[in-house]
């Protein structure tokens, strides 16, 4: 999922522009899809769906190009998100807007509709959720509501598809309202100061000048590019002798009267009486975040999905695709093709070698990679739609405030475990620069990705329930510590934990199929080309002999530090470009009968904390930067062996044998 | 009046006219406060406040407030007269009462807070003095955690006048509150907050304290961390 700058967007031949807003978690992505026929992630964690997407859609005979934004609560932009939808509808002209609400938050939505209004540009607005809000007992007028805002209303239930032909039908109609708000004198006096100086825009001077007045800084890129610097500092003049006249800023008096106004449009089309019974659902909602109750709810959602990725998908699926669907016919099929058409050894090497691209990268990113990482994703859109994933942040906000972090992270900590590289970009969720480093570094460092996780976990509880709790105990551990570590000495501050909880809804069997089907697109595009590379690169090793210098360079600290075989370090160096592979390495080795217990499970904590995998090293580049990135391996690189040497030096003072 | 001499205290000074004459009641007040800050520490003696304080001239100070009938001297150590203590225990009051306005609600740095309390205790009457108190929730400490002694509004809280204003964190669970005011620490949560709904005039229920806070404001449910909930200040609904 490319990130698109809305100045990139190239207006597509004759199409018409229509643009998707509103609140987040209201639908938008569900109506788009159903506008265009085609989906894109529908994300309702705060955050996550940063992505611009767009499609081609034809209605009314007319054709669009659809355009679906980032949720914003404010179109004075708190956020980046909210910036890029206050940017897409500035600095270009749309055909129509559609603004789409959660019915039962009608209030907050009217804060949007508002500033659309004031912007004067043609839309319609969109009560969707009508069921929820029925469930509780809300009534809407819609009708009078449209007559008061001057634009048309239409009720729907986007995913049960009620309602959006009649949306379909109001976009003939172009309107863009004719209800405004009078603001306090002081405001007003300045609005009209600035009106003055503002050029002509896609959006109403009124409203730009009403998001200078709040403080808005993003809008400086827009502003030199349509005046010279004497305006612009002019324009700040008067914003801050507006705002020395108030000793609350005016961001939040703008905020407040508009929400007033609000207040008072709602007090005339918005009933609510609500139902004696309270729903499961809502109960439901109560006790996932409960601080006694959640916890045992919380156990058994991680079991469940344990049973579910590690059970189904790294056992049974794994199994049927590596040895039959690979094992019987396509590698076999592949050599046997190779043998007879392709007479260079080298390329047949690496094409069906033992690190050949066929043999090792495909069969391993299908056969092993795929059905684990693809049930991950299918548990995950489970959870983020029925609205469980913001409460399991709540519960552990406090375990997470010790590292630095607070309750949000859980997203990309739980992704993490199923890819790590996945979980590396959604780290953008996090409100500050500290907090995603600190995340991309636990991630890096202890949070062992589903490929390797199934082997390891094989591999120590077939030794002892000791060994288990020994492994987990200092993975564990080292996370906490450093991670509390890491808040220490990294630079900046914290985000406050405010989240949004929506309700506990029945996730619909066609959101979750597509949002995985969209992971799994991503997946293939951008981390399986990356193992094919790594598997490459092992083969040029291979071929000339580079793996065993290295061997001979590592294996001092690899055999006196941890007191492991020399051919461990194989395992290790292969860890680095495919983190199952070192994990698979050291299991052949058990299973061999060359590592004793201690060395297994010395062994498996170190490759567990070792630097991650190349594509997660890139990714990590690419999110961070080069030299956070060079700190977190050099960082990285030795402690996962000291942590190592001291276990196994524990294991041998206490003389414990596992 | 000035002019009798009764028992000579060791290490005070004797000089009456000039300073009686300048001596404001601000002054006394001034000596009145510390004596009891002393008390406080244990430390009731004359030569640990004469030692300690920074006033000027104390020694004949203390001399003209014993004469006052305000303080007596046993031995070494100073006490307190009936007229003494109340007016004492009056201004500690305003004075902390005084810190917690400046420090809890309008976040006010402590050095601040403190000169600035200094002259506010002089000035509060007994009846803004009991406002101020009401106001806050009668605070039994200040930001120093120092007792703030009761006053007569103190004594009617626990049969009819309730706080006006407490923060939301004083809710009990499944009450509503009114939102009167928000005193954030960050304006940046000012603006997050409202583009929530949440705002003065808006209600919010108190769902529950563990492990985060969740209110509800209007139909939008939000989960904070408790120093957030703290900056709001509700005032109770009866619905």
């Amino acid at each position: 999922m490319k990130r698109k700058s809305h100045r990139t967007i190239a207006s597509q031949d004759e199409r018409k522009s229509l643009v998707l807003v509103g609140n987040p978690n209201v639908g938008k992505s569900v109506i788009f899809g159903l506008l265009t026929g085609q989906y894109v992630t529908v994300s309702n964690y705060p955050g996550t769906t940063v992505e611009i997407a767009q499609g081609k859609a034809t209605l009314n005979r007319k054709k669009y190009v659809v355009t679906d934004t980032p949720g914003a609560n404010n179109l004075l932009p708190m956020s980046e998100d909210e910036r890029v939808t206050r940017d897409i509808l500035l600095y270009r002209s749309h055909e129509h807007i559609i603004q789409i609400a959660d019915a039962k938050n009608l209030k907050r939505a009217l804060l949007l509709t508002l500033q659309l209004l004031e912007a004067k540009i043609p839309f319609v607005l969109v009560l969707n959720m009508m069921d929820e809000a029925r469930d509780r007992g809300i009534k809407i007028d819609h009708r009078r509501l449209a007559k008061i805002l001057g634009v048309k209303v239409i009720p729907t239930v986007a995913i049960r598809r009620q309602g959006i032909t009649a949306v379909i039908h109001s976009l003939d109609h172009r309107s863009s309202g004719s209800f405004q708000i009078r603001y306090s004198k002081l405001i007003e006096d300045g609005v009209n100061e600035l009106e003055r100086l503002l050029p002509e825009a896609h959006l109403s001077k009124r409203s730009l000048a009403l998001m200078i007045l709040g403080g808005d800084e993003s809008l400086t890129p827009w502003l030199q590019q349509n005046l010279d610097k004497r305006q612009i500092a002019k324009i700040e003049a008067i914003r801050q002798s507006i705002q020395a006249k108030s000793s609350l800023s005016l961001s939040y008096l703008i905020s407040k009267e508009r929400l007033d106004h609000a207040e008072d449009i709602l007090n005339e089309v918005y009933t609510s009486e609500p139902p004696i019974t309270t729903s499961w659902k809502a109960y439901l909602g109560k006790i996932t975040m409960h601080s006694v109750w959640g916890v045992p709810i919380l156990l058994a959602v991680l079991y469940l999905i344990y049973l579910f990725v590690g059970k189904f998908g790294a056992g049974t699926v794994v199994d049927f695709l590596e040895e039959v669907v690979f094992g019987k016919y396509i590698n076999p099929g592949a050599t046997q093709l190779a043998e007879r058409i392709l007479p260079i050894p080298l390329v047949k090497d690496f094409l069906v070698g033992e690190y050949g691209v066929i043999t090792m990268a495909l069969s391993y990113g299908f056969a092993i990679i795929l059905p684990i990482v693809g049930t991950f994703f299918i548990a995950f859109s489970l959870l983020e739609d029925c609205g469980y994933l913001p409460r399991l942040a709540v519960m552990v906000n406090r375990i997470f405030r010790v590292i630095g972090l607070n309750g949000k992270a859980v997203l990309p900590m739980v992704l993490g475990l199923g890819c790590d590289t996945m979980a590396t970009m959604t780290a953008r969720i996090l409100e500050t620069r500290k907090e995603r480093i600190i995340v991309t570094l636990l991630l890096a460092l202890g949070i062992p990705c589903s490929a390797q996780l199934g082997v390891i976990l094989g591999m120590v509880a077939s030794i002892s329930p000791l060994a288990t709790l020994l492994w987990a105990g200092v993975v564990i551990a080292v996370i906490v510590i450093v991670g509390y570590l890491a808040a220490k000495v990294i630079p900046g501050e914290s985000s406050d934990f405010l989240l949004e909880l929506p309700p506990i809804r029945v996730p619909q069997f066609f959101n979750i199929l597509n949002k995985t089907m969209a992971r799994i697109e991503w997946y293939l595009k951008e981390v399986v080309p990356l193992f094919i590379l790594a598997t490459a690169i092992l083969f040029i090793f291979d071929k000339l002999h580079i793996l065993t210098t290295l061997q001979r360079l590592a294996s001092p600290v690899v055999q006196s530090f941890l007191g492991l075989p020399a051919k461990a370090t194989d395992a290790f160096l292969i860890g680095f470009l495919r983190r199952d592979y070192g994990a698979a390495g050291l299991y052949t080795l058990a299973r061999d009968g060359l590592l004793n217990p201690n060395q297994i499970v010395v062994a498996l904590i170190t490759i567990t904390l070792f630097v991650p995998c190349f594509a997660n090293l890139l990714m990590i580049i690419k999110e961070r930067g080069w030299k956070t990135a060079a700190w977190m391996a050099l960082f990285i690189f030795p402690f996962s062996f000291l942590v190592g040497g001291l276990v196994n030096m524990a294991l041998h003072i206490f003389r414990i044998t596992l | 009046m000035l002019n009798r001499r009764d028992e000579k205290q060791p290490g005070l000074r004797y000089r009456w006219g000039k300073r009686a004459q300048e001596l404001s009641s601000q002054q006394i007040d001034d000596l009145l406060e510390e004596i009891w800050l002393r008390k406080e520490e244990n430390k009731e003696s004359i030569s640990d406040l004469l030692e300690l304080t920074k006033e000027k001239d104390a020694d004949i100070t203390l001399r003209i407030m014993a004469k006052k009938g305000l303080i007596f001297f046993e031995g070494e150590k100073i006490k307190f007269q009936e007229e003494g203590q109340k007016r004492a225990q009056q201004i500690i009051r305003r004075h902390r009462l005084a810190e917690c306005l400046l420090y809890n609600i309008f976040d006010v740095s402590k050095r601040q807070m403190e000169t600035s309390a200094c002259h506010f205790e002089h000035i509060l009457s007994v009846e803004v003095t009991d406002s101020i108190c009401t106001f806050l929730g009668h605070p039994p400490l200040c930001p120093h955690n120092k007792p703030i002694p009761r006053g007569s509004c103190c004594a009617k809280f626990q049969t009819e006048i309730k706080p006006l204003v407490k923060p939301l964190t004083e809710l009990r669970i499944g009450e509503k509150g009114q939102i009167v005011f928000i005193n954030p620490k960050h304006h940046d949560h000012f603006d997050r907050l409202s583009t929530f709904g949440v705002v003065p005039g808006s209600q919010v229920l108190l769902h529950q304290r563990h492990p985060s806070y969740v209110i509800k404001c209007g139909e939008t449910e939000l989960a904070m961390e408790e120093k957030l909930a703290r900056e709001i200040y509700v005032k109770h609904v009866f619905t």
